[in-house]
């Protein structure tokens, strides 16, 4: 019936969720085919027969090139999409609900750790997106810039060659390497711990959120989570305080 | 009746047993040199090895040849034979090599009796002009790289010293000996530099085109890279690197030097340790949230358990 009430609240749209599928795979794909690359040494004996489970270098450098211009297709998607969004009115700026970093964020961070270390007896107030969600969010432009335009070069070093002067190809692909293994490391670091942590193995998240694939959290979750935006939707849309006491 | 059918038995097996794969002279050679388990000391008073493991020898390329087509003569000679005529090419190249061949120069000399297209290109490279000409000792010549004569496997057997799989150990032998390096005043490191770079990663990875230090700067010709006829000189780079890199110009190709990292090349050497702090700073911040924040879990959830339930 139309006039069910949901206790859920839809937190990513389909779009979303899509473009987070296809980073997550892309992701996976490049960390695993790239690592081997990274410690080659024979004397780490890993090397051999991790390579080979991609079907061996050459096999693993295709895998490896398509995922990472697939994963550059799906950020540059991201970033049109928000613009259009943005554009077109169907998203507004509001400090409870952006993904930009404010002021407010360290001040959330520095009450966390208080928090952490029993100091203070409230947990911040988050929005939309807390201080966590934000530095997991920009790590990923900051890996698109880094890793993605190093791992282009690199991919393509004949067509490369063009954009840089000249008097900087004595360190210029010495330069791009480092960047590209050094910041993949740190994103791998990254995932591993932050986004693990924070998506997968918290109290009440183990083992994860469906969120990612239905888009929605339970209601009692967005107002416990989410309290400043939960607030804002119930400003917006009252019926939201009915479906709680509903569910 | 009885006698042919055994006759004819004895026949059709004697196909199928394995026929010695040498000639009679040989045959008489390896009878000895089959069975001796000592090394032999030269009157210079060098140890050599004059055991033929004959089951090697017979599946080299070499195995059908038989001993005195390179062993013609010997200079001290043990044996009544062989006393064979040694040829003028091979006399006058015995006196050249002499700094590099002590043992015997004329067997060492024979492989330009078959090869003399590989032994021009050898005596016209950096490795045999520094043998014939400089009268050093250092420097490649046929043994040193394809390894003892008598069980030279073709250069796509696995076995092979020159095969691609092998190759870069084989050069490696004299070019990651820093005082070669420093004596003949060449880049050191060069075989670390070529295992740090990409093209010796994919290598030592097993990718079947990763370039060997043979692809860039070719094999029995070699020639230093500032000579104009070097496959990585300025005039013929473009070309070399061209064949896996299509659309390759002058200033793509200067980018491979094997040149040390360090004061040289600052931007990357510098470039990685700002990474490292960069990485290691993020990663205490992101393991030591994610670490406190767990403790502060464990005691919400476990130890103020009830003064949450208290509080619903």
């Amino acid at each position: 019936m139309t006039d069910t009430k949901p206790n859920e609240y839809l937190r990513f749209n389909l779009t979303f969720r899509m473009q987070h599928v296809i980073m997550l795979v892309t992701f996976l794909l490049l960390a695993f085919t790239g690592w081997s690359l990274k410690y080659p040494e024979p004397a780490i004996e890993h090397a051999g027969w991790w390579i080979r489970l991609w079907g061996g270098p050459k096999t693993a450098g295709i895998i490896h090139r398509i995922a990472g211009v697939t994963m550059l297709i799906d950020f540059v998607w991201h970033v049109a999409y928000l613009a259009y969004m943005l554009l077109t009115g169907k998203m507004k700026f509001d400090t409870r609900t952006t993904i930009v970093p404010l002021p407010q964020d360290v001040i959330d961070l520095i009450h966390n750790f208080l928090y952490f270390f029993g100091l203070s007896k409230t947990k911040p107030q988050f929005g939309r997106f807390s201080y966590i969600h934000k530095f997991d969010y920009w790590a990923v432009f900051w890996g698109m810039g880094i890793i993605g335009l190093s791992g282009l070069a690199l991919a393509f070093p004949t067509k490369a060659q063009y954009f840089f002067p000249g008097w900087s190809v004595n360190w210029i692909w010495e330069l791009l390497s480092v960047l590209h293994s050094d910041e993949a490391l740190l994103a791998i670091v990254f995932i591993l711990f932050w986004h693990f942590y924070n998506e997968h193995l918290k109290w009440d998240k183990f083992p994860m959120s469906m969120t990612w694939i239905t888009g929605k959290i339970p209601m009692e979750t967005f107002k416990h989570e989410h309290p400043l935006e939960y607030e804002l939707e119930l400003k917006e849309n009252p019926d939201l305080s009915m479906n709680r006491r509903s569910s | 009746m009885k006698k042919r059918l055994l006759i004819f038995i004895l026949l059709l097996i004697s196909v199928f047993l394995p026929s010695p794969p040498v000639s009679a002279e040989t045959f008489t050679c390896l009878a000895c040199h089959t069975a001796m388990k000592a090394k032999i000391r030269t009157d210079k008073g060098i140890l050599i090895e004059v055991n033929i493991d004959e089951e090697r020898f017979s599946k080299s390329v070499h195995g059908m040849i038989g001993c005195t087509a390179c062993h013609k003569t010997f200079i001290n000679n043990p044996h009544e034979s062989p006393k064979g005529d040694v040829g003028k090419g091979i006399a006058g190249l015995v006196s050249l090599i002499a700094p590099k061949a002590a043992v015997d120069p004329v067997a060492y000399s024979a492989c330009t009796d078959c090869h003399s297209d590989i032994y021009k290109a050898v005596s016209e490279s950096v490795h045999g002009r520094n043998i014939m000409e400089k009268k050093q000792k250092d420097g490649a010549f046929c043994l040193d790289c394809h390894g003892s004569p008598h069980y030279i496997m073709p250069a796509k057997s696995g076995e092979s010293m020159v095969n691609h799989w092998k190759i870069v150990t084989t050069c490696g032998e004299c070019h990651d000996k820093q005082e070669i390096a420093k004596k003949y005043n060449l880049g050191t490191h060069i075989i670390e530099r070529y295992q740090e770079s990409f093209h010796g990663k994919k290598y030592a990875l097993g990718h079947p085109d990763a370039p060997t230090c043979v692809d860039c700067h070719g094999a029995h010709g070699i020639k230093k890279w500032d000579d104009p006829a070097s496959p990585v000189s300025w005039e013929k780079r473009v070309q070399t690197c061209g064949r896996c890199h299509p659309g390759a110009t002058k200033k793509f190709v200067t980018a491979i030097t094997h040149k040390p990292t360090g004061k040289d090349n600052p931007i990357p050497y510098y470039g990685e340790k700002i990474l490292i702090v960069l990485t290691l700073g993020v990663f205490l911040f992101v393991v030591g949230h994610v670490i406190i924040e767990a403790f502060s879990e464990i005691r919400d959830h476990v130890f103020r358990k009830k003064k949450e339930d208290s509080h619903d």
